[in-house]
């Protein structure tokens, strides 16, 4: 017989980028399974290069892999010629570390990390012969476990997972385990590890919970069909956020991926209510780093992967409330060390001319915005608080200091969104063209290049516009096409996104449990990698959908009422109804809200979760845009 | 106010001492590129904390050279890398601070200074294994047979993208052919380094496809590398 590495390299010289499918990497973590009780393979449902840049997997897999008995490794979905090699051969999907077959491990957890990358769950179940309902599995299969920011809606796949871990992961991840430690040594099953699990907060169990529709279909009940199964599962919140553990390790691979780079993440939550943006509620309340452990682990990680990159990692690095301090103090490491410090998130509007200089010594490749809508009225619909000024302002600067590339992105298809507001986007492109000009030619960088970005508008779970409809494709067209008609200017680039795959996304991010036999259907198709264009197969999702007898408009171009059930609404995120139906309401009024750090505008957070700015005195009747 | 210019890196004095090192490539680590590789040595350069010389300019970076790549897929024991420290330090030193950042499957064998210019390089010679879909003695027959040809063709893309036959029997050189048990073993000499460089998968694919033959892994080492004269490039 030949030994799993023994079958797996045989195929490797056949394959492109080989390195990614066999580990090895400095800093994987391997360890002797006959010393370990319980193994955890962290699968995320995307490429190597995609799941390797993805932060929240690094520091699980430390965390989990800081217990003796416990080993953590990794897997991803493979690229579709080893996928097809690897099928050929019988060989099942395996870890990267041991290069065991996934259904050897006590748990197999994917994070869910895009509505697209739900059918790779499947098909790497399949590859690695785990069967991919959840109803399927016996005992003798691995407990299969979610996470990320799409299990705050999990309902369309709740058909192929055991359980759900709902908001962060540093803790109940480790209750998690050593309540599975202790049951496993008792010789407990499947079954009665659930039963035990859901006691623990943050922890979802969809077998335990029953759906009831009404007859137009929308969701009547959700209720727990086992006592032990709370009404509400509340997510997790991490509330000494300075304090939570950090790996001081990253797994470095050989090969390049999509962010290659030592991360550091610097806050969580963001202040800002933008009322599209999931991530800005979901991860609510804003907690940050002190300068220091910001700087200890940006230190202790450079020296340990040898990246010539560091970046930091936050909803909106700008934040910090001592953004200045943080950034003299690491950039005196970085430049001393030459280290390139790479800030993804800066927002504009506290771009200083100071700490314009400080980057530009860093990164010269050019200017992003995203004001998101084109006129200002439709941003205060949105509460994106960036002006025309603001943009403009920071344009002049970054053109006085010879930069000549501008990128802005917007969406189309935002609630109460006119012609009007989609002709703004073209004109604001313009303002810019105008501008650049108008800075002395010695000053200015040559050959000036503006380019706007539209993507579609995708309604989402614990926004403000949960209770949106997401425009038609033909609304849509219509839109592109109008925004084309109004740039004249040779200088502005126009890229918009392909529509098919939205719709996909705006239907599974509000979907319901009846999804999941669409997914299955598409998936027998052979729907998967469905977030990279060439293998998305829209056709083959319509035809599921309609084989299953289930209308995408339902769920994507339907208005909401306030009080309809919504498929999540037994999944609590801290922010509370009202205060969404009250943003909501403000958004069709284009009143903007205050950020946190201007006020709290009463969210529904409680101060114990640790927030910076939660549990001042407000009254939520007096916040509006005047603040 | 020329005197307040003062350059961010002044790099102009800092003197520069040269290194070379030989590393060994095998394993799990076959499977990089060596555009991969490349880079993972920079990171392991960095990881040592070694006082390393950065090329100067606008953007300094570590300087690394690599005077012959390694094709994916081929073991080696006799690599080179050519880098720069800042300070003199002992070359046993360096070796120890870069092999303790070394991965598995890559290993720091020695580390001097320069001898030869990397210009100077002309052969590399290769121990190569495999278990063809034939007998082994059946195989080495038709081995024997093809490089007994008097010309052996291939093609060739060029950068105008038309193709050109190339003939390659010249090239090579057999030190020996042999069975070992179910596997052939080969060993050869090919031309490598700037001028000229013909890689084992390249004769071994025409042989497989002239004959027909299928095979299980092939294991490919580089044992040499060698200058005009066949001695070791050092
Ligand atoms: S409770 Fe107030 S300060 Fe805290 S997140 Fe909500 S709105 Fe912001």
């Amino acid at each position: 017989m030949q030994s799993m590495k023994e079958r797996i390299e045989r195929l490797l010289l056949k394959v492109q980028k080989p390195a990614r499918y066999i580990g090895g990497e400095v800093g994987s973590v391997v360890k002797d399974k006959s010393k370990v009780d319980v193994r955890f393979a962290f699968c995320f449902p995307d490429t190597y290069d995609v799941g390797m840049s993805h932060l929240g997997m690094k520091i699980l897999y430390g965390l989990k892999n800081q217990r003796e008995n416990w080993w953590c490794e990794r897997c991803f979905m493979p690229e579709v010629d080893f996928a097809a090699l690897l099928r050929e051969n019988d060989i099942p999907l395996y870890a990267l570390e041991s290069l065991d077959p996934l259904s050897e491990f006590d748990f197999v957890g994917f994070t869910l990390q895009y509505e697209l990358s739900y059918n790779n769950v499947l098909e790497m179940l399949d590859l690695a012969g785990i069967p991919v309902l959840a109803k399927q599995r016996g005992d003798d299969m691995p407990i299969v476990v979610g996470g990320g920011p799409c299990v705050c809606n999990p309902e369309p796949m709740t058909d192929f997972f055991d359980l759900f871990i709902i908001g962060e992961g540093e803790e109940v991840n480790i209750e998690l385990l050593e309540l599975y430690e202790n049951m496993k040594r008792q010789g407990c099953t499947k079954l009665e590890f659930l039963k035990q699990a859901v006691k623990i907060s943050g922890v979802y169990v969809p077998q335990f919970y029953d759906v009831t529709y009404n007859d137009d279909g929308t969701v009547s009940t959700i209720t727990p069909n086992i006592e032990q199964a709370p009404a509400k599962v509340t997510k997790r919140v991490i509330a000494d956020f300075d304090n939570v553990y950090y790996p001081d390790a990253f797994v470095v691979p050989f090969t390049q991926i999509v962010h290659d780079r030592a991360v550091v993440e610097v806050l969580r939550g963001c202040i800002r209510g933008c009322r599209f943006c999931q991530a800005g509620f979901i991860y609510r309340p804003f907690r940050e780093k002190n300068i220091d452990t910001i700087k200890n682990e940006t230190k202790c990680l450079c020296e340990q992967t040898g990246y010539e990159e560091v970046s930091l990692s936050s909803l909106s690095t700008s934040d910090h409330t001592r953004i200045n301090d943080l950034l003299s103090s690491l950039v005196d490491y970085t430049d001393g060390e030459k280290i390139n410090l790479a800030l993804p998130s800066l927002r504009v509007d506290t771009f200083s001319d100071e700490l314009l200089e400080k980057i530009a010594s860093v990164r010269k490749s050019g200017l992003t915005f995203a004001p998101e809508a084109g006129t200002q009225r439709l941003r205060d619909v949105i509460n994106k608080n960036l002006t025309e000024e603001e943009i403009l302002r920071t344009c002049r600067t970054a053109f006085e200091g010879g930069y000549a590339t501008v990128k802005l992105y917007f969406m189309l298809g935002l609630p109460d969104e006119t012609l009007d507001d989609v002709a703004g986007i073209a004109q604001l492109a313009q303002k810019v063209v105008d501008l650049y000009f108008e800075v002395p030619k010695e000053k200015r960088g040559k050959g000036l290049q503006v380019s706007i970005s539209t993507a579609t508008f995708v309604p989402k779970p614990f926004t403000p516009f949960e209770f949106e409809p997401q425009d038609t494709p033909e609304q849509i067209l219509e839109k592109q096409a109008h925004l084309l008609r109004n740039v004249t200017s040779k200088k502005i680039k126009v890229s918009t996104h392909m529509q098919k795959n939205s719709i996909l996304e705006a239907v599974l991010a509000r979907g319901d449990r009846r999804l999941g036999k669409v997914i299955y259907t598409a998936w027998k198709k052979g729907c998967y990698l469905d977030g990279w264009d060439e293998h998305f197969k829209f056709d083959k999702w319509m035809q599921a959908f309609d084989e299953c007898g289930i209308d995408t408009k339902f769920y994507a171009n339907r208005r909401r009422s306030y009080d309809e059930v919504a498929p999540w609404s037994h999944l609590d995120y801290l922010v509370s109804h009202e205060f969404f139906v009250r943003e909501n309401k403000k958004a069709h009024a284009a009143q903007t809200t205050r950020n946190c750090k201007q006020g709290c505008s009463g969210c529904g957070i409680k101060k114990e979760y640790g927030g910076v700015y939660c549990g001042a005195k407000h009254n939520a009747q007096a916040v509006d845009s005047a603040n | 106010m020329a005197q307040n210019i003062t350059p961010k890196l002044s790099t102009l004095q800092i003197e520069k001492f040269d290194y070379r090192a030989v590393y060994a490539k095998y394993g799990r680590a076959r499977y990089i590129s060596h555009l991969d590789f490349m880079r993972s040595m920079q990171r392991i350069i960095k990881r040592s904390r070694l006082p390393v010389w950065h090329t100067q300019g606008f953007n300094p970076h570590v300087y690394i050279m690599f005077p012959l790549a390694l094709p994916l897929g081929t073991d080696s024991r006799v690599e080179i890398m050519d880098f720069a420290l800042t300070e003199k330090l002992s070359n046993e030193q360096v070796r120890e601070q870069l092999g303790e950042k070394c991965p598995e499957g890559i290993e720091i064998i020695s580390v001097s200074q320069p001898v030869h210019k990397h210009t100077e390089i002309k052969y590399a010679e290769y121990d190569i294994k495999f278990k063809p879909s034939i007998p082994a003695q059946e195989c080495l027959d038709k081995w024997n047979g093809f490089m007994s040809l008097e010309k052996i063709e291939i093609e060739k893309r060029t950068k105008k993208k038309t193709v050109n036959l190339v003939d390659i029997k010249p090239h090579i050189t057999v030190i020996s052919a042999q069975t070992q048990g179910e596997q052939v073993a080969l060993q050869m000499r090919l031309p490598a380094g700037n001028d000229f460089n013909l890689n084992t998968n390249v004769v071994l694919d025409a042989f497989f496809e002239r004959y027909g033959i299928e095979f299980e892994t092939i294991c490919t080492l580089r044992t040499k590398i060698a200058l005009e004269n066949g001695e070791s490039f050092t």
